[in-house]
């Protein structure tokens, strides 16, 4: 019992730590973004089904979630202006994030293209590779960006 | 998915320029691919190159552009005059024992969106010319043989449901609407049916309808219907349910209204025809897309009793297509390679086989079919009638070109050639569903020609 409150202090501590890192409240960007990683992860899971039980039915939720993916990433994109111009902060360092979601999202509109074929061949095998290719790529860049964030903080306090 | 969640910062500048280089290499990919001479492909034996799939079809669309005093071009011999002007869309044509003309003006039904690509697609047939609204009518033309305007222009039968097929049996006139034959009753010079028309059968049609045209013709002892219907895709992208009973030819009881498949696995089998020689079904067919700008060629066929041509599983006999799932090595191991291939993507539209005696006599006894055009082909395919020669009931040659010009020197559609028929005296008429307009092919010299 100890042990575990000792690692609950630390969560408490560390929650606190990034609170007073963010004077100005959440960017809007972030939440877009958050939207359009929900709706690459349903295309991915909507594809598995379609994988294993071939009905249309599933290819056409894949192909409307990537596309809605898409559209969220495109106003995450204005957002993040519009989120520089207000003078929000942007969690530092931006950029290895950044490369990670464009590649993600280039690889989403590359699958846009691909769940547009008809019939069988619009998920398997390609559109299926990529819509998990995007979820790795994501997941990769949120570890990524977590470790470079905690590693500031660890250096920077 | 709380990890994604936390990805936060974005720098919009490298993304677009990502963005921007990858759509700039899909587009070239697209066009670099051109399709190569589609003689190759003309013929018994089509070469088929390997199947290929895109991120982006070739995609290549000809202009609407006005004939203004421009004509069809054609060989010696031959000349062509604007019948008539000032239809909407008129798609087939039939012609009545006493020689009266019915120009069949019709369009598709409204394409649901079932994917982003429809939205697309929209704009595509947009620009092309086929997004004309539905005249959903028949219009009559009389006393127009030869030399220019018909002395009497009415609307023959009006508030039909995107109809295609016409065909007369004694006093029954059956139309083909996208939805169902309808009879009416028609008396010999009648210039408009006003009477409600009877449903003899149902046909495939909405709420999809991707394929809406019914082509129609009567079996010569007046007993059958047979009606060609289209499948409901381009390759079952909107499920093997939606196929049910599509993609066929159906033999009608004309007493009975009851139906049974006559031949079946051919995609879109936009016009019949007997051979007169022997007396079989024959058939022009449209066959898939988004394979390869040279796949797979459009065909014109003899028609088995029972003959499955391959649509959706295999095309040219058992060359298989990857997109269909499951798929069916059952039916593939029975899918007969059709007679004669047209080259990819000219879309045959219309067919007639030549029994007049107008045209000079190497026309005779073989068939005219209109090819609407390439829409997905790089460069353009189509856009002209053609003449496929038949001898002893079968193909016996090269396709010829009769009819071109409808394509400028720019690649500009001035007219795109749909429905054909010939009318009483041998004149060779040609609906132009771009243009507008009917087009009378007729011999420059009828004495010699009826002489050769």
């Amino acid at each position: 019992m100890k042990h575990a409150t000792i690692m609950e202090t630390t969560l408490i501590g560390d929650a606190n730590l990034r609170l007073t890192t963010r004077p100005r409240g959440r960017p809007i960007h972030k939440i877009l973004v958050s939207f359009s990683a929900a709706y690459f992860a349903g295309a991915l899971v909507t594809d598995l089904v379609y994988w294993q039980i071939p009905d249309v039915l599933w290819e056409r939720f894949s192909v409307w979630l990537i596309t809605a993916g898409l559209i969220m990433a495109g106003l995450a994109a204005i957002a993040y202006v519009i989120d520089l111009a207000g003078g929000r902060r942007i969690d530092s360092p931006a950029w290895p994030r950044a490369v990670g979601y464009a590649i993600a999202v280039l690889f989403s509109l590359v699958n846009a293209f691909v769940h547009s074929r008809d019939g069988y061949t619009a998920v398997v095998p390609t559109g299926l590779m990529l819509s998990g290719l995007v979820i790795v790529v994501l997941l990769l860049t949120a570890w990524v960006g977590r470790a470079l964030l905690a590693n500031r903080h660890r250096v920077g306090g | 998915m709380m990890h994604a969640v936390k990805i936060a910062p974005w720098v919009k500048l490298p993304r677009l320029a990502l963005v921007l280089v990858a759509v700039a290499g899909l587009g070239l990919a697209g066009c670099d691919d051109n399709g190569g001479d589609p003689k190759i492909q003309i013929g018994a034996n089509p070469v088929l190159p390997a199947l290929r799939q895109y991120l982006i079809p070739p995609i290549r669309i000809a202009k609407v552009v006005a004939w203004g005093k421009e004509t069809p071009t054609l060989p010696q011999g031959l000349q062509v005059h604007a019948l008539a002007t000032g239809f909407e869309h008129p798609r087939s044509l039939y012609v009545l024992p006493n020689g009266d003309v019915l120009v069949v003006e019709s369009n598709g039904p409204k394409a649901p969106v079932s994917r982003p690509k429809d939205i697309i697609t929209g704009w595509v047939q947009w620009f092309a010319g086929a997004k004309a609204k539905d005249a959903n009518r028949i219009t009559l033309l009389r006393g127009a043989n030869g030399d220019g305007t018909p002395e009497l222009r009415t609307v023959f039968l009006d508030h039909l449901n995107s109809p295609f097929g016409v065909a007369l049996i004694g006093h029954d006139l059956y139309v083909a609407n996208t939805d169902a034959i309808v009879r009416y009753p028609y008396q010999d010079g009648q210039t408009s049916i006003t009477a409600a028309g009877t449903k003899l059968t149902d046909l495939p049609g909405g709420p999809i309808d991707h394929h809406w045209t019914k082509s129609l013709l009567a079996s010569p002892d007046g007993s059958k219907l047979y009606v060609g219907v289209g499948s409901n895709s381009n390759i079952t992208e909107n499920g093997i349910g939606a196929e049910y009973e599509r993609a066929a030819i159906w033999e009608v009881d004309r007493a009975s209204g009851a139906h049974r498949i006559f031949a079946s696995g051919i995609r879109n089998p936009t016009g019949l025809q007997w051979e007169p020689e022997t007396g079989k079904l024959w058939a022009i067919a449209n066959e898939r897309d988004e394979i390869g700008p040279d796949l797979v060629p459009d065909y014109l066929t003899s028609v088995q009793d029972g003959g499955f041509y391959g649509w959706p599983y295999s095309y040219y006999g058992q060359h298989l297509d990857p997109r269909v799932q499951p798929q069916r090595p059952d039916l593939v191991a029975t899918a007969i390679a059709p007679d004669y291939a047209l080259s990819s993507h000219v879309a045959p539209l219309g067919v007639a086989m030549y029994t007049g005696t107008d045209l000079p006599a190497n026309y005779r006894g073989g068939a005219f079919v209109s090819e609407h055009g390439s829409w997905d082909r790089s460069p353009l395919n189509g856009y002209k009638v053609v003449f496929v020669p038949f001898t002893s009931g079968k193909p016996s040659g090269p396709a010829q070109d009769v009819v071109t010009g409808f394509l400028d020197a720019n690649n500009h559609a001035r007219g795109r050639p749909v429905g054909l028929a010939v009318d009483r005296t041998g004149g060779l008429l040609i609906a132009d569903d771009v243009g507008d307009t009917v087009w009378r092919v007729s011999s420059n010299n009828p004495r010699s020609a009826s002489n050769n």
